[in-house]
């Protein structure tokens, strides 16, 4: 029995442990952020801590399917904002994981670029804001890939490519069924059984090319253009912009398919049960803030979803590859939102593909 | 004893190994080659990862964080890993049969069988739920840490067990005679015997603990970010940077170093003792 | 009252572990008992509390519904199994069984490959100084010490379309020009050796350390061949290492699926991957844990006729735990 007493003193001294937040709490408010490592200006930090006397605690997740997973298990009372890209906010939201923003405590809402104001991943933006934004495209080595045609061609025709090892995004397989819609001309936003099974098919054919590298996401697979382990890959412009900024990636050249590409959003969400809403309606709110938006945009290297941040926008940020040309806008799409039913067969193809 | 060992063995032996050796530091070699990488928009070798980690505060946290889990835990999961391969070796009933003779087996394995997802999500439900009806184990670097033991305690049994089985019973039984009492035998006899186990068990607890991201990213907590956690995030958004691969020459490089440094000097001890004689 | 009612239960079955004989031994048997319960209590404790219960809250979702967005609900149901045996809104199909096999190979690829590097590195290292010998094994293990992506990546650069050895390939016309040996079926093979080699190699050193030589003296004489002498002789003390080492082995790569996605090009699912993907990008809870469900049924199963086998290789005294 004494030893049974000494292993639950063990016990409970580990529990003791364990929260150090509690003392905390009592004396500044904490702002829980849920977000990607190196994903906001430490500088910016400081600076919504020092204008409401505040502490803001960070941490890191490295995929939006974990960080949903997380909060599915309990997370979402543990955190006051978390940074979920836009095709999840419907499934978030649906699952009763994020809560409606009150948008009269986000008056900064309206320096919003007006596309961004009603999209329609969440239409009046109900559950979520814009955070970061940018295009999907194709990364190719001119050297290895002779003028490749600008289309989606480029990575599921193999008389484009023959030879050279290329790869697929990973992810949950959204981005890969709308391209490959998008080559077949059933549009990027395709969303229906007939058509995901079409594109389905076409992925299954790719995955069996000999060149074949693998699913590999866009910024991994940057590295692995830089390197030379593959000649052709998506990438996202503004880990395209920063290797051209910084000298790493020259000879690359990058391009929208013609077809039609993803607009992605990084958006920022406010979970369910939240231990501190109001001040994660604060937080988002200075985001949202135009200098504020754009030294995030300038530490990040990625476009701002903020037309008051435009003009202080600095460097690569300036050049067309992130402010795309009216022509531009006519083929970039938000990811289509999957409701109900519809997800859960998507899920199924998708699971099909991979095996 | 290795005297046994004949001397073309013995050349084989290290023809064999000494390449094994090389091959396990050779993408060690290319981590240490890229964190040398040049400072932007410039060429040649640089310093420049190292010094933008060493500015890096988060970096610097987390890397603190992980060493207290790794070896906070591994040290507890080594005691009880250790004397749950002493027990299962010496007192259980010899030739049991039937599910009850497996089941402590089975309950052993269970560890390292379960996924790893699974693993973490079960124990984050389970923490919650404590923590919603007790208060006690919110989660942070507390919950971590009991997580880690969970998993590394198979390892640290069965190695221990590995060393025991087969060692003659007599043994114990005449250091019985020797000791009378169970505990002094246990300290003077079958620790020194186990010994490399232990030590071994406690490495495999290391290294198990300080690369594991999916149980620690769910057991922890807000803020409490570890190494393999940073890390991950980290190349998701901006892929293996030079600073990534500096971190990881810096950690591997320090530990050569005090292993080696601490060799050294032990030898160098050792021989001083035995001088004046 | 919650403690104590769990740790009488421990004590019984930890006692029915240990067949109970007649009176006269009966006292001896009882403190064997108590000392099984004082040594093993704490460790087995800890993993029931900490593993044991959690998990079955979460694998008792196995038996729910999901619903559109993958999430547990009542009612009751065989569905997520249906699923786990091959049925989904697309037909049957036998995916999930080719996924078994091929994680079985992988599982087999491994253990092999690490056992036959394992051996002759231990034996490398016992033969060294003795006070050299801990060195030679931190540096065994310390490679895994960095971060599993960075390595592996790095694999995948040394056995990239760039790399030296892959020029030789292409020499010889294995890998066709323009690709790398990586990805493929030898860099994953490569990369599995990587990744366990050093759970193979730390059990069997700390059984092989304490070798019997008077033993291999005494069978000089008897067996001829040197590879008899080691088999004969040898071999039979190593086992009970070998066979922890298999175990940290074989049931890891089993639900490996890091190695085969970043060398392998990652082209089918492995059981690791296809239980991961349920509880995240493609998620389906209820068949996530009926799929961890067969699985540990499976590896039970497994380990159990592992245990008679080993048993009967062992000799008298249990060989592994």
């Amino acid at each position: 029995m004494i030893k049974m007493r000494i292993l639950l003193a063990g016990c409970l001294l580990a529990m003791g442990m364990s929260s150090p937040r509690i003392a905390q709490a009592a004396e500044t408010p904490v702002l829980n952020l849920f977000i990607w490592s190196s994903y906001i200006d430490p500088a910016l930090i400081t600076a919504f801590e020092k204008k409401y006397n505040v502490k803001v605690v960070e941490t890191d997740y490295a995929s939006n399917a974990e960080m949903s997973a997380k909060l599915k298990a309990g997370g979402d009372a543990q955190y006051d904002v978390t940074v979920p890209s836009s095709y999840y906010v419907p499934e978030l939201a649906a699952e009763g994981l994020i809560q409606p923003i009150d948008h009269s405590q986000v008056p900064n809402y309206k320096n919003l670029i007006a596309k961004f104001q009603n999209p329609s991943y969440d239409p009046g933006d109900k559950y979520s804001m814009p955070y970061q934004t940018g295009t999907t495209g194709i990364v190719y080595d001119p050297a290895k890939i002779k003028n490749p045609p600008q289309s989606w061609a480029a990575l599921y025709d193999p008389k484009v490519n023959p030879n050279f090892p290329f790869v697929l995004p990973k992810g949950e397989g959204r981005d890969q069924i709308a391209s490959a819609c998008a080559y077949l001309g059933l549009g990027f936003t395709c969303s229906t059984k007939e058509d995901w099974l079409k594109a389905a098919k076409l992925i299954v054919a790719t995955k069996k090319r000999a060149n074949f590298a693998g699913f590999v996401d866009e910024t991994p697979a940057r590295d692995q253009m830089k390197s030379g382990l593959i000649a052709i890959s998506t990438a996202y412009n503004g880990d395209i912009g920063q290797c051209y900024a910084d000298g790493s990636c020259k000879t690359l050249k990058y391009f929208l398919p013609k077809e039609g590409t993803e607009q992605w959003v990084d958006t920022m969400a406010i979970p369910a049960h939240a231990p501190n809403p109001k001040l994660a309606l604060e937080f988002i709110n200075f985001i949202l803030d135009g200098a504020n938006g754009a030294d995030l945009s300038n530490w990040n290297q990625y476009a701002s979803p903020n037309q008051a941040s435009q003009s202080a926008l600095t460097g690569i940020l300036q050049t067309e590859m992130f402010t795309p040309s009216a022509a531009d806008e006519k083929i970039l799409y938000f990811l289509p939102p999957l409701e109900g039913a519809q997800y859960k067969l998507f899920n199924s193809i998708w699971t099909s593909v991979l095996q | 004893m290795s005297n046994v060992v004949p001397r073309s063995v013995r050349t084989m032996l290290s023809a064999i190994s000494w390449p094994v050796y090389i091959l396990l530091y050779t993408p060690l070699a290319l981590v240490a080659l890229y964190s040398f990488a040049p400072a932007p928009n410039q060429t040649g070798h640089s310093l420049h990862a190292y010094s933008v980690l060493f500015a890096d505060g988060d970096v610097g946290a987390a890397l603190r964080r992980s060493l207290i889990l790794a070896f906070g835990s591994a040290i507890v999961s080594t005691s009880l890993g250790t004397l749950l391969g002493y027990g299962l070796c010496r007192f259980r009933a010899p030739n049991a049969r039937g599910i009850a003779a497996n089941l402590p087996s089975l309950i052993i394995y269970t560890p390292i069988i379960m996924p790893s997802l699974v693993f973490g999500i079960s124990e984050l439900i389970f923490f919650n739920f404590v923590h919603s009806t007790t208060g006690l184990l919110n989660a942070g670097l507390g919950t971590m840490v009991i997580a880690h033991i969970t998993f590394q305690v198979p390892y640290v049994a069965l190695t221990v067990f590995a060393r025991l089985a087969g060692l003659d019973p007599n043994l114990f039984e005449a250091s019985h005679d020797l000791y009378a009492d169970g505990i002094k035998s246990f300290f003077y006899l079958t620790v020194p015997v186990v010994r490399p186990a232990i030590i071994g068990g406690f490495l495999l607890g290391i290294t198990l603990s300080i690369d594991d991201f999916t149980i620690s990213f769910f057991t922890s907590g807000p803020g409490s970010v570890t190494l393999p956690i940073y890390i991950y995030g980290a190349i998701a958004r901006k892929g293996i940077s030079p600073e990534i691969n500096a971190l990881g020459t810096l950690m591997i490089a320090v530990i050569i170093v005090l292993a080696v440094a601490h060799f050294f000097i032990n030898r160098h001890r050792e021989r001083a003792s035995q001088l004046p004689v | 009252m919650f403690f104590r009612k769990r740790t009488a239960l421990l004590g019984f079955f930890l006692m029915s572990a240990s067949s109970l004989p007649q009176t006269a031994v009966q006292t001896e048997s009882r403190a064997r008992a108590f000392r099984l319960w004082i040594t093993a209590g704490p460790g087995l404790f800890w993993i029931i509390l900490f593993l044991l219960i959690p998990s079955a809250v979460l694998l008792g979702i196995g038996f729910l519904s999901s619903n559109d967005y993958g999430s547990p609900v009542m009612p009751i149901t065989s569905q997520p199994f249906q699923q786990v045996a091959g049925f989904s809104m697309l037909g049957w199909d036998d995916g999930n069984i080719i996924i078994f096999l091929r994680s079985l190979e992988q599982a087999g690829i491994a253990t092999v490959v690490t056992a036959l590097l394992a051996y002759p590195l231990v034996f490398f290292i016992m033969t060294r100084p003795e006070s050299v010998r801990p060195l030679l094994m931190l540096f065994i293990v310390l490679p895994s010490w960095t971060n599993q992506v960075v390595r592996t990546y790095a694999w995948l650069e040394l056995l990239g379309p760039n790399a030296p050895l892959t020029w030789v390939a292409h020499a010889l016309h294995i890998v066709p020009p323009d690709l790398g040996i990586a990805p493929g079926s030898f860099a994953v093979t490569t990369g599995l050796a990587y990744n366990y080699l050093p759970y193979m190699i730390v059990p069997l050193y700390a059984s092989a350390e304490r070798l019997d030589w008077t033993l291999v003296e005494a069978g000089r004489d008897l067996y001829a061949s040197g590879f008899k002498l080691f088999w004969h002789t040898v071999f039979p003390q190593t086992i009970p290492g070998l066979l922890s080492g298999i175990i940290f082995v074989a049931i890891p790569a089993f639900g490996d699926y890091v190695v085969p996605q970043l060398l392998g090009g990652d082209r089918a699912l492995m059981i690791g991957s296809l239980i991961a993907n349920q509880f995240t990008e493609t998620p389906d809870w209820p068949y996530g844990a009926a799929l961890t469900i067969i699985m540990l049924v499976f590896t039970a199963a497994g380990l159990i006729a592992f245990r008679i086998l080993s048993r009967r290789l062992g000799g008298s005294g249990e060989a592994t735990i």
